[in-house]
């Protein structure tokens, strides 16, 4: 049977206009799709969780669904602090109900944007967000700029659906009229397609935005000769670039926030693009990763004002990223249960932080074993979003579009696991 | 010798993101990609291996020959075994130096270590089906 | 079946001409009846001031930008925050609440219906979703057509059909109630960076003026017979001199719907300013309202700017930057591709500032001004002139002479030149607040037929009781009675049921979304036109069959049909 416009639930361009063949419960076939989407798809039936397992001290067995709900309602609400993280590779009714449950637990609830884009949103907590959908990128965008994010490998498709080689309403000819220019530490594969690449020296990036924006100012006179290894010459051309665009799209992504900086990073490159905005137009758009850690932020937000890092143990949301974060958290050993939901901290976290998730009751729910699952009492496995399971995704410019399900793997979904272990809770607290 | 450990997104830790047992993954995301002079100094060649000691610990893994790299630097695609190195450290911001620690490289004849056994060595139980 | 008796209810029903009779009201299975058997649920309103409950005509709660507004403003978060109570949700908020914060505060204030001030077709889903977690008010969403790039289109070609066949299409694919028009062409133009400078100032590209969209989409409104009209954010808000745009773009609506309005305008006072710069903008309040008393088929509403904190947002993206500019404070932007734009930026109105205290006086200006209440309905264009919470005291304000003197009197003197309300001396009664509340919103929308804003037989049972007795005060002396109990309902119901008690929120969840889905004739559905599906395809970066909101995100739905006159 083939499936047409497909949304792809890998990375948070949130394509929706893959057309997949499925043939008698098997995914064969994907069109579309970049690398990732295809293995994605593809490689989907091979190492599914076939049931829940749970860990005995002589090695892993299967567990009962029934078992596993409730040895992970006995855990959660036995805890005094527990931390339900992860919730980027789900879709938004999970999360909500996500964020549900950390305020009847009294607890803390945590997104992978604290480890991603989270030093952006600290950025714009301070300064605002000049942003855009990306099909204004698309149709009226002559000048792109990829400032540390290197999206021939994070966002394969991002570059002809939105950018570079898509063609849009106000450009004739846009590959041959939009200009590219990449900002990075290490000449990546993007790099090798840009106009122009500015090679920085690590850690450089905020003296080159502030350099970039004095220029803008007109106050080019102090500038020395090279910025972070970047030539005073380099530097007032682009800026020329930058002002003489029509439009210019700034996308950025790990590369500035998580170096030196971080969050003073972005906001130094937010207010390049209101300066910016004062010439002529130009929007920045944070690139973000999961195909649904944007949804978990406006979700979150909605329900507790605060986009992650929310701690409920004052009976109201508490946000204070650095000490309310997964990391910090589990570096303080300040948990003493942990739900994991669709992310694996065990390989992305730093090692130290990691050591807790196996110190304290852990459970995950997530289709796959992956590293988390090592360090976790009990696992449920449920239906992967967008190829078994439906509900609503947040593109990385905020546009929601309904993921979809299209085969039946006869497993539960988010929702219906969460939904079920929220109402015991609320029942065993009277609520 | 100190280089300033740079991890992110490639195309292969992408597609094994969900298959973190199979040797894939461990092959991509252990990977310490050298610029070919500072390979010189360091004496090491492509295939080789480094232990790479950072704030919160060692590792040890191959080194793949990459001009793209920067001089003293090095990039590790992000994962389990750059984690082994970097702190938890976040400065107040809940993020950690993903991409500004500095680590020692050496070369080196230990093995690199397996998924499952990192995992050990931090006291959990890899599943095994 | 359930029954609830309402005794002594000192009863204020415009709409019904009762005006401040001690009455019952009997209620069965959520509507207003004649009388209920010995078995209903009885309460005693003990004389208390009793109106349909509220309806804001113009608020922004929910959707992309009020997003926007929260995450970016954790300091704002951080100034409203509530515990989580019994079954009611730990809420965060000041100017921009959460949505359960929303819901709870209209809720406790007497408020059963709410709309949505403007939702991006694109963009629906998010408001949708927001509106699912507004458990207590009924919802409805103004979409935008400002810069929606079939319209203009459509409209260059003076192809007025055409323009309604989008709008039909666009409506009931997002699940949207109206129409609305935010700066239009200049969201448009704030996709360059540019913006226009008033209705005849054409659109880049597009060469169609404001007037040709705004008179074209009244025309297509009535078309379509929608419930309500056209609802028009005049451009250049905010600027000084500015009324006169407001006029021409009133003189633009013909009179087209015998039973309401043909133009909705909203936040009237942002546009209500003369004067050419900062140094000398004044109050042509009176210029506007005389426009209005003049033309019985335009409503407007308020937009009453109170003083303190708050953060603006709207469409108007344009306006917002050059807020931004001003103010230097965090900017947020959000244009939304081939339909329209946003920007959010917090604002403090100053008592210092005399451009405030001239916008203060604005809104109040109009609302005493303008004769018939039914034309000027209360609102704040919430949050950007002012928390809706404040609701009490600007109907405090319009109520009482001496409230409104004391207050000139904290304004910098040299307001009161720039002024015409230290003159006026007319206090608004019950009746008219009333109707400026929620009789008159229920007509504006085309609900009062539907059993909105009014408590005759067959209504809807949302009522508001107040713990006043409006017989025993004089509203203009004590004025901060008003406030107070205007605050905090001792009970408001939603379909007959209790839902919100002295502050005390007693239901999980009671609303509906109320949405449109107009019939064209078949052969004219932009389903099968295929221009418009081939340059969806292109330039949208969405795909068309992904577009439209799916069932699940209205639950309880409440579509309304209508034929268009083809």
């Amino acid at each position: 049977m083939l499936h047409e416009d497909v949304v792809c639930p890998f990375c948070a361009c949130l394509c929706d206009d893959l057309k997949v063949e499925t043939d008698n419960g098997t995914i064969v076939k994907v069109d579309n799709a970049c690398d990732l989407g295809n293995h994605k798809f593809l490689r989907d039936d091979n190492h599914r969780l076939k049931e829940p397992i749970r860990r005995t001290p002589s090695g892993w067995t299967s567990a009962t669904l029934q078992h596993a709900i409730d040895r992970t309602v006995e855990i959660l609400l036995g805890a005094d602090r527990p931390l339900l993280y992860g919730w980027s590779g789900t879709h938004g009714e999970a999360q909500s109900i996500g964020v549900h449950m950390a305020e009847v637990l009294g607890g803390v609830i945590d997104s992978t944007t604290s480890v991603c884009h989270g030093p952006s949103i600290l950025a714009i907590q301070e300064v605002g967000h000049p942003g855009c959908t990306l099909g204004q990128v698309k149709n009226r965008a002559d000048l792109v700029v990829y400032w540390g994010a290197n999206p021939i490998e994070a966002h394969p498709r991002h570059m002809s659906r939105y950018t570079t080689y898509t063609d849009g309403f106000f450009l004739d000819r846009a590959f041959k009229e939009r200009k590219v220019i990449v900002v990075d530490i290490r000449r990546t594969q993007t790099a090798e397609v840009a106009d122009e690449f500015i090679l920085i020296k690590k850690g450089g990036d905020y003296a080159v935005l502030s350099a970039l924006r004095a220029i803008v100012r007109g106050k080019s006179d102090m500038i020395p000769a090279t910025v972070a290894g970047v030539t005073k010459e380099q530097l007032l051309r682009i800026a020329e670039m930058c002002k003489k665009a029509k439009f210019g799209a700034f996308f950025f992504g790990m590369g500035i926030t998580q170096t030196q900086g971080k969050y003073k990073n972005i906001r130094n490159a937010i207010e390049l693009v209101d300066e910016l905005n004062r010439h002529t137009k130009f929007t920045l758009t944070p690139m973000r990763g999961h195909y649904n850690v944007y949804g978990f932020n406006e979700v979150c937000t909605w329900m507790t004002g605060y986009p992650y890092a929310v701690d409920f143990c004052r009976g109201m949301a508490f946000y204070n990223p650095g000490e309310t974060s997964a990391v910090d958290i589990l570096t303080r050993k300040e948990c003493d249960a942990c739900l994991v939901v669709a992310s694996d901290p065990a390989a992305h976290f730093p090692k130290d932080a990691v050591r807790h998730l196996g110190e304290i009751p852990t459970v995950q729910i997530d289709p796959y074993p992956n590293t988390t699952t090592a360090f976790c009492e009990l696992q449920i496995p449920v239906a992967v979003t967008g190829i078994d399971a439906q509900g609503t995704s947040y593109r990385m410019d905020g546009v929601p579009i309904r993921v979809k399900s299209i085969l039946n793997r006869g497993y539960p979904t988010d929702t219906d696991i969460l939904g079920e272990i929220y109402r015991r809770i609320k029942e065993a607290k009277r609520v | 010798m100190i280089f300033t450990l740079n991890t992110g997104r490639t195309i292969q830790q992408g597609n094994n993101v969900e298959m973190k047992y199979h040797p894939d993954y461990a092959k991509e995301v252990s990977r310490c990609h050298m610029n070919p002079l500072d390979m010189l100094d360091l004496g090491v060649m492509d295939g080789e291996r480094v232990r790479v000691t950072g704030p919160a610990g060692s590792v040890v893994m191959y080194v793949v020959q990459d001009e793209t790299v920067s001089h003293s630097t090095v990039f590790v695609p992000y994962g389990i075994y750059a984690n082994q190195v970097i702190s938890t450290e976040t400065h107040g911001t809940g993020m950690p130096d993903f991409k500004t620690t500095e680590a020692n490289l050496e070369p080196t004849e230990d093995s690199v270590l397996t998924v499952p056994e990192l995992l050990r060595a931090l006291g959990g139980m890899p599943y095994v089906a | 079946m359930s029954e609830l008796l309402i005794r002594h209810a000192c009863v204020v029903d415009p709409v019904n001409r009762i005006s401040g009779e001690i009455m019952d009201l009997a209620v069965r299975d959520g509507r207003i009846v004649e009388s209920v058997s010995d078995r209903a649920e009885v309460i005693d309103a003990q004389g208390f001031l009793t109106m349909a409950g509220g309806i804001d005509s113009h608020t922004h709660i929910c959707g992309t930008k009020v997003n926007f507004g929260r995450y970016m403003s954790p300091e704002d978060m951080r100034a409203g925050r509530t515990l989580k109570k019994g079954q009611m949700h730990s809420t965060s908020g000041y100017s921009v609440p959460t949505t359960y914060g929303n819901s709870y505060r209209y809720a406790t204030m007497g408020y059963t219906a709410v709309l949505e001030g403007a939702m991006a077709p694109l963009e629906a889903r998010h408001t949708h979703e927001e509106f699912m977690a507004t458990p207590l008010q009924d919802t409805m969403a103004n979409v935008l057509f400002d810069g929606n790039w079939p319209v203009m289109e459509a409209v260059r070609d003076r192809d007025v059909k055409r323009v309604a066949a989008i709008v039909a299409w666009v409506l009931t694919a997002v699940k949207g109630f109206a129409i609305k028009i935010t700066n239009p062409g200049g969201t448009e133009a704030w996709g360059w960076g540019k913006n226009v400078t008033c209705i005849r100032d054409p659109v880049p590209y597009f060469e169609v003026t404001p007037a040709e969209i705004i008179e074209t989409l009244i025309r297509a409104n009535e078309i379509l017979r929608l419930p309500h009209s056209v609802h028009l954010h005049c451009n250049n808000l905010g600027t000084p001199g500015n009324y006169s745009c407001t006029i021409g773009s009133m003189d633009v609506a013909p009179d087209l719907n015998k039973e309401r309005q043909s133009l909705y305008v909203t936040h009237v006072q942002f546009h209500s300013y003369g004067g050419t710069s900062w140094k000398d903008i004044n109050s042509k309040a009176h210029v506007v309202a005389d426009a209005v008393n003049r033309k019985p088929h335009i409503v407007i509403d308020m937009g009453q700017m109170m003083f303190g904190k708050t953060t603006t947002m709207t469409a108007d993206g344009p306006m917002e930057f050059n807020l931004y500019k001003l103010h230097h404070n965090k900017w947020s932007n959000h244009d939304v591709e081939l339909e329209t734009g946003s920007g959010i930026i917090p604002v403090y109105y100053s008592r210092k500032s005399i451009v405030n205290s001239v916008m203060w006086a604005i809104g109040l200006e109009l609302a005493l001004l303008i004769k018939n209440p039914e034309q000027c309905l209360l609102a704040t264009d919430n949050p950007n002139g002012s928390p809706f919470v404040k609701y009490p005291e600007i109907i405090a304000l319009l109520m009482s002479n001496p409230y409104r003197q004391a207050e000139i009197a904290t304004l910098p003197p040299e307001t009161e030149s720039r002024i015409s309300l230290p003159a006026i001396d007319r206090e608004l009664d019950w009746n008219e607040i009333a109707m400026m509340t929620r009789a008159g919103q229920g007509r504006a929308l085309g609900l009062r037929k539907l059993g909105r804003g009014h408590l005759g037989l067959g209504a809807i049972a949302d009522i508001a009781i107040y713990p006043l007795s409006i017989g025993a005060i004089d509203p203009s002396k004590e004025y901060t009675r008003v406030i107070e109990a205007l605050r905090l309902t001792r009970y408001t119901i939603k379909n007959g049921k209790v839902i919100a008690r002295d502050g005390e929120i007693l239901s999980n969840r009671n609303k509906t979304t109320i949405w449109v889905r107009p019939k064209i004739p078949e052969q004219h559905r932009m389903d099968h036109d295929p221009d418009f599906i081939r340059n969806f395809e292109r330039y949208y970066t969405v795909r068309m069959s992904n577009y439209p909101v799916q069932e699940a995100y209205v639950p309880e739905s409440t579509c309304i049909e209508t034929e268009a006159v083809w």
